[in-house]
C-alpha cells in the first residue's frame, strides 16, 4: 500500500520517533511527579521537546510551548481564552471544523473573508476590510487542508497588529512544512498537531502561547498542589493531568528531524511531488487545484474526475493499493468556497518520506 | 565557592534556569527540592555546584530568570537563605 494521506497523519516516521516512543513506555515516568529517576528522565525529555519546538517556531521562552492532545485541543484552548459568547470573529473561508465548531459552540458571529485559493497577497484587501470592523479576534489557518493553499499569514498578522486584533493561527497543515515564526507573527496563539508535518505520534499537539491562556482542562499539574486552582504560569496552567510521554518523546524526535532536514528542503520536495501528480492527473482528465506559484501551496492536492464520485475514485485507488482521502475533509466551508460541496474532492497529500517513484506508480493507475 | 539551592516557581522554570547556568559554564542540575524547603516552590530546584553566587545570579538576571529563593546547600540540606 502506498500512503498518500499525510495531511491527515504522516504515517512514515523517522526511526528515531518510533524508537523514542516505544522506549518511553517503559523508561519514562511523569514529568513533575516525583524526584525519582523515571520522573526526572521524563522531565528532561519533555523540556527538550519544548526547547526543540521553541527553536523551530522561534518562541523565545520554552515555557510558552504547551503540550496538547492534538491541534483541535490546542485550538479549543486558544478560542476559549479569547472568544466570549456572541463575539464577532474573523475567519478565512478555508477553515476546518476544528475552528468552526468551537466558534459556533460560542455562538460567535463569523466574519468570513471570502477569497479564492492561491490568491496570495491579492486577498489582503478583503482581510483589511473586515479587520476595520474590529472583530474580537481572528482565527485563521495558515494552509488549507483541502487545497494546500497558503494564506499570506505574515502580512495578515501585520494587519491584525495594526488594527489591534489578536490572532490565532491554525498551523495544522503548515507546521513542519512551511516557516512558522511565532516572533514574526506576533500571534496570540499558534496551534498545531504533532502527528502531521512534525512526524510525532498521534495524540500529540502543541499550543504556542503569545498571551496567557485561560485554564481549559482542570486538574493535577504536579505544582502548587495545595491550591484549589490551576497554577498561574505556563506551561502548568494549561497542562492538567498526566502527560502523554510516549507521544512527547516521539514528537521531540520528529521536531529534531524537521530541524535537521530543514523546512525549505521539505517544502521543495513536497512541492515537486504534487506538481508531478497534478500534471499526471490532468493528463487523465482530472480537474486539479494547483497553484501556479509553488510557494503558495503545501504538499496537498485536491482533484476530481467529472464522471466519477470522489468516494468512488478514492475507493478505486484504494483497491489498487493507494491510500487517499475523499469527501469533505472536515472542512465543509472550504468545499463551499471551492464549489465542491457536498461531494467534496479526492485529496492526495505527501510528506518528506513520499518518493517520486510512489507518485509515478500512482499515476499508472 | 559554595553549593546553592535555587528554588523556582515551576519545574519548567527550574529547567530553564539550569540550562542558562550550564550554558554559561556553571555546574548545575535540577533536583527534587529537599523536604525542609518543599513549601517554598514547585517541588523542584536547581542545585548550583561550587559556584560564586553573584556570578550565577548575574547570568540569571540577564536572562530574566529571577529565582524565587536561594539557600546555601550543604550536605544535602538547604541551610541559610541568601537575601537577594
Amino acid at each position: 500500500m502506498i500512503y498518500l494521506d499525510s495531511a491527515a497523519t504522516t504515517l512514515k516516521k523517522p526511526p528515531e520517533v518510533i524508537n523514542a516512543a516505544a522506549s518511553a513506555i517503559f523508561k519514562l515516568g511523569s514529568p513533575g511527579r516525583g524526584g525519582h529517576e523515571y520522573a526526572m528522565r521524563a522531565a528532561e525529555c519533555a523540556y527538550t521537546c519544548r526547547e526543540r519546538a521553541a527553536r523551530l517556531f522561534n518562541v523565545e521562552n520554552p515555557e510558552n510551548v504547551v503540550f496538547t492532545m492534538n491541534a483541535t485541543h490546542a485550538l479549543n484552548i486558544a478560542i476559549s481564552s479569547l472568544v466570549e459568547r456572541g463575539d464577532r470573529v474573523l475567519i478565512s473561508s478555508w477553515e476546518h471544523n476544528a475552528v468552526l465548531r468551537p466558534l459556533i459552540g460560542k455562538s460567535a458571529e463569523l466574519l468570513i473573508a471570502e477569497t479564492a485559493p492561491f490568491e496570495g497577497e491579492n486577498c489582503l484587501n478583503e482581510y483589511e476590510r473586515l479587520l476595520k470592523t474590529h472583530p474580537k479576534c481572528a482565527v485563521l489557518n495558515h494552509a488549507s487542508n483541502v487545497t494546500g493553499s497558503i494564506l499570506p499569514i505574515y502580512e495578515i498578522a501585520e494587519l491584525c497588529s495594526r488594527y489591534g486584533v489578536p490572532l490565532i493561527v491554525d498551523a495544522s497543515q503548515s507546521a513542519g512544512a512551511m516557516r512558522v515564526d511565532m516572533a514574526a507573527l506576533g500571534a496570540a496563539f499558534i496551534a498545531m498537531p504533532g502527528h502531521k508535518g512534525l512526524y510525532g505520534p498521534q495524540g500529540t499537539g502543541l499550543l504556542l502561547c503569545g498571551v496567557m491562556p485561560k485554564p481549559f482542562l482542570l486538574g493535577g499539574s504536579g505544582s502548587d498542589s495545595a491550591s484549589g486552582t490551576m497554577p498561574a504560569y505556563l506551561p502548568d496552567l494549561a497542562e492538567a493531568g498526566t502527560h502523554n510521554m510516549p507521544g512527547i518523546a516521539g514528537l521531540s524526535e520528529g521536531l529534531d528531524f524537521v530541524l535537521r532536514r530543514g523546512i525549505e528542503k521539505i517544502h521543495t520536495h513536497e512541492s515537486s511531488l504534487i506538481r508531478r501528480a497534478a500534471e499526471g492527473l490532468r493528463g487523465k482528465g482530472a480537474k486539479v487545484w494547483l497553484s501556479e506559484a509553488p510557494e503558495r501551496q503545501t504538499g496537498v492536492l485536491s482533484f476530481v474526475f467529472d464522471d466519477e464520485d470522489p468516494e468512488s475514485t478514492a475507493s478505486r485507488y484504494n483497491d489498487s493499493g493507494f491510500a487517499l482521502r475523499a469527501g469533505l475533509h472536515c472542512a465543509p466551508l472550504a468545499h463551499k468556497s471551492l464549489g465542491t460541496f457536498p461531494r467534496g474532492t479526492v485529496r492526495l497529500s505527501v510528506s518528506a518520506f513520499t518518493t517520486m517513484r510512489e507518485v509515478e506508480a500512482f499515476l499508472k493507475v | 565557592m559554595s553549593d546553592y539551592l535555587i528554588i523556582s516557581r515551576s519545574l519548567t522554570y527550574a529547567q530553564r534556569t539550569e540550562r542558562a547556568l550550564v550554558s554559561a559554564g556553571f555546574r548545575a542540575a535540577v533536583i527534587r527540592t529537599p523536604e525542609e524547603r518543599l513549601r517554598e516552590g514547585c517541588g523542584y530546584s536547581v542545585k548550583l555546584m561550587r559556584a560564586r553566587l553573584s556570578d550565577a545570579l548575574g547570568v540569571l538576571y540577564s536572562k530574566g530568570l529571577a529565582p524565587k529563593h536561594v539557600f546555601v546547600f550543604d550536605g544535602g540540606r538547604a541551610g541559610e537563605e541568601v537575601r537577594l
